[in-house]
């Protein structure tokens, strides 16, 4: 049996038993603000790579992936010398003796 | 090229300030210049195709056609319809002239935002910030 999933037509056409005259255009505008809402809660999982330079401490979270916002980092690894990806730690507070600006 | 690393996770860490990633390094020197000594962070001292991989909740993508799905789970769904209801009706209270109409209006507003709050943190996992992951805490240095 198909999952049910609401595609932007349904949900305008539910929304205009109400509003009958509410424009296209600002209903989608409204469901792109509820999407945004809702990217704090969903668990949309991605991954993305990105290539260390010596002495660059600090790498563009967003330069990492090509147009995907990140909404949090949950974990990060580094390669090994066997190309294998090994998950590293976070620190706790980042206040580290030197500091690097972007 | 690939890293000299053979236990990444004993030397280098990451922190994460707004959108920018830290990525620092334990390796250094035994005896020499100062701050490039070994145990104290610095930026990571290699460069390494693709040699960091990041795992990251993303933003859901935009709509732009009537024909597309939301790009969250399908049980918010109906919250969508929710938060659309509850602008809409906003709208309205704010330009009725009717005070009865306006009255009802912003119940209704009230009401299918509070659905839309209700499902959302039933069904949703909130995610405060951008860090994450497993923590380590920065030793001080009491040399």
């Amino acid at each position: 049996m198909a999952v049910n999933r609401l595609t932007v037509k349904k949900i305008i056409s539910r929304v205009r038993q109400v509003f009958p005259n509410a424009p296209e255009n600002y209903i989608m505008n409204l469901i792109n603000e509820s999407l945004v809402e809702l990217g704090n809660y969903s668990t949309k999982v991605e991954y993305a790579k990105t290539t260390t330079v010596v002495d660059q401490q600090w790498y563009t979270l967003s330069d990492a992936n090509s147009g995907i916002d990140v909404n949090k980092v949950f974990r990060v690894d580094f390669m090994d010398s066997s190309g294998e990806y090994v998950k590293i730690p976070r620190l706790l507070n980042g206040e580290i003796q030197t500091m690097d600006i972007d | 090229m690939a890293s000299t690393y053979t236990h990444p996770e004993d030397k280098i860490s990451y922190f994460i300030r707004g959108n920018h990633l830290a990525i620092v390094t334990t390796r250094g020197e035994t005896s020499g210049t100062t701050h490039s000594l070994e145990g104290q962070f610095k930026p990571i001292d290699e460069a390494v195709t693709n040699g960091v991989l990041i795992h990251y909740y993303a933003e859901p993508d935009t709509v732009s056609a009537i024909t597309d799905i939301p790009d969250v789970d399908n049980v918010f769904h109906t919250s969508i319809i929710d938060y659309v209801k509850s602008k809409l009706y906003q709208d309205k209270a704010g330009t009725t002239t009717d005070p009865n109409i306006s009255a009802i209006s912003l119940n209704l507003s009230n009401l299918h935002q509070a659905n839309f709050l209700n499902s959302i943190q039933k069904n949703g996992m909130r995610k405060r910030d951008k860090t994450g992951g497993s923590r380590a805490i920065v030793p001080p240095d009491f040399t």
